[in-house]
């Protein structure tokens, strides 16, 4: 499924929250189903393409550099730093009430594309510019959501 | 080029309208804003709704104000930003005499009606991505571009507050205002946190109601008498959807474009701008289009603002309803900021709350998560 992912790279823990997680749950569909099935396996991949360079997502059926479809996935190191952030004191989701207050940022992934997501950290533990590295919470039996934590 | 006029503007009632439905509002908002132009609804050639919650919102309205044969039918739902977007479709249609009197429309009951749909999986291909990351939104998206202003240009928080205390002291003259007590920069810093680094006085309330603006062409402005509002320039883009990340550089807005535009169609620059009615969802919101209309140099917005520059009596009148912040945020405001403008060139006011001689105006809608932008110009031709 991922030919071009770098097969030395070590997967991230993925850990099972499917009975205490009361929040969103992502349904795979189209171009991203590839996506959500490596995050089983603690893998965070994204669409490199071979013909413009083009490094993306969320995953789409087309390269948003050329055109191309199916810009191939390859694996991500899972490592990035902090764009922005923000801390919410409002839950923004049913299930995060309990959470509150807590850490959501954009992260710059090392190989280019950025990803909205949940940051397991203290509220007061995380600056812009902050190296971070994924982890995998498991909400389904389709989907783990990549959640990261201070590097 | 023909320009649409603006002939009447209206709001609902506003605040809490707990007996009426979105439809209810858009409909009384409608005939108010007809009766401000001295037109009925057997004059109506077409209808653009923003908003709605509703499927297909033209047809619903159309239907519910039983126009005959509108020959109009505008839906275009880019968000908050979506009437000054209807502000260049119609004025098309009007220059290829498809019709001279449109309606732009709004309703709400954010406040009181029913709550969103929070169904839990999620099957949209582009939101998987975000709700399960559990951010607040829209605050808590704004509140991440804010944060990523702070961390370049060095912006407080100190100067997001300004914003707030200079819109609540225009909202102190508006009785249709839903917060009128004046405010310090300490209150808003002393507020509730929501989402860092904003706290509750940095974000708009929630309210109920809605809001409509006739169009019409030169021609029928003439024909009624009115004062000659113009339309004279508009643009709208957008930079994404409702995934804050994927805004490529979240401290500058879609308006760094549309605003340009929508100047150069008009023929005149930011200095030319005699009140400024931006889309205040938040604090930032505002801070960041003053910069990319080009009030002020990109990163400089903080400092612009300090010291009441869009205060009554400032630089820049802005927000002179009170704003998104203060007046009243049914959820799509930008209908909002064009009533505004109009009724400053028209001279409503009285006292303070009128800018004094005002003959262009600029109405900047922002939809989404700061995803889309829609810069109008407006100005009084008999001025
Ligand atoms: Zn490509």
């Amino acid at each position: 499924m991922t030919g071009d992912a770098d097969e030395s790279a070590s997967s991230a823990t993925v850990e099972d929250r499917r009975e205490e997680w009361k929040g969103p749950v992502p349904v795979p569909s189209g171009a991203n189903t590839e996506f959500w099935a490596a995050t089983l396996e603690g893998e965070l991949l994204y669409q490199h393409c071979e013909e413009c360079g083009t490094a993306q997502l969320y995953p789409r059926a087309v390269c948003t550099g050329c055109g191309a479809v199916d810009p191939p996935f390859e694996r991500s190191e899972g490592v990035g730093s902090v764009y922005t952030y923000t801390v919410c004191h409002v839950p923004g989701e049913p299930g995060f009430g309990d959470r509150t207050p807590y850490v959501v940022a954009a992260v710059d992934l090392a190989e280019g594309p950025r990803l909205l997501a949940l940051v397991d950290c203290a509220p007061d533990a995380i600056e812009v510019g902050d190296s971070l590295e994924v982890r995998f919470w498991q909400v389904s039996d389709e989907a783990a959501v990549p959640v990261f934590v201070p590097a | 080029m023909a320009e649409p006029i603006v002939a009447g503007v209206a709001e609902s009632d506003l605040g809490e309208t707990p007996d009426r439905n979105w439809l209810d509002n858009a409909g009384i908002a409608t005939v108010r804003a007809l009766e401000d132009a001295d037109l009925t609804l057997e004059d109506v050639d077409g209808v653009a709704v923003g908003g709605g919650d509703d499927y297909m919102p033209a047809l619903v309205l159309a239907e519910y104000l039983d126009l005959e044969e509108p020959s109009l039918l505008e839906g275009t739902e880019i968000g908050g930003s979506s009437f000054e977007n209807f502000c260049g479709h119609v004025g098309d249609a009007m220059a290829r005499g498809r019709a001279d009197v449109v309606v732009i429309a709004y309703g709400s009951t954010s406040k009181t009606g029913p709550g969103r749909d929070r169904s839990l999986e999620v099957t949209h291909p582009v939101d998987g991505f975000v709700r399960p990351t559990g951010l607040f939104r829209p605050p808590g998206a704004y509140a991440m571009a804010a944060r990523r202003h702070m961390h370049e240009y060095g912006t407080t928080e100190e100067q997001l507050a300004e914003i707030a205390v200079a819109t609540r002291e225009w909202a102190s003259m508006n009785p249709k205002a839903a917060q009128r007590e004046p405010i310090t920069v300490e209150d808003v810093l002393e507020s509730r946190q929501i989402a860092e680094p904003f706290n509750l006085l940095d974000c708009c309330l929630v309210s109920d109601g809605g809001g409509a603006v006739v169009l019409v062409s030169e021609e029928k402005a003439r024909e009624l008498g009115v004062p000659e509002i113009a339309v004279a320039g508009v643009a709208s883009t957008s930079t994404h959807r409702q995934d804050i990340s994927e805004m490529p550089d979240m401290t500058t807005t879609g308006a760094a474009v549309t605003g340009p535009k929508a100047f150069d169609e008009a023929g005149i620059s930011p200095d030319d701008v005699d009140v400024a009615q931006l889309y205040d969802s938040f604090s930032y919101t505002a801070l960041v289009t003053l910069e990319d209309l080009g009030f002020c140099e990109k990163g400089e917005g903080g400092e612009f603002v300090e010291g009441g520059t869009t205060a009554p009596g400032g630089e820049l009148p802005m927000n002179t309803q009170g704003g998104g912040l203060s007046y009243c945020h049914p959820g799509h405001f930008g209908v909002f900021v064009l009533i505004e403008a109009a009724r400053q060139l028209r001279g409503d006011y009285t006292g303070d709350r009128q800018v004094d001689g005002a003959e262009v105006a600029v109405a900047h809608g922002t939809g989404g998560v700061l995803s889309s932008s829609s810069t109008v110009v407006l100005r009084r031709e008999d001025a």
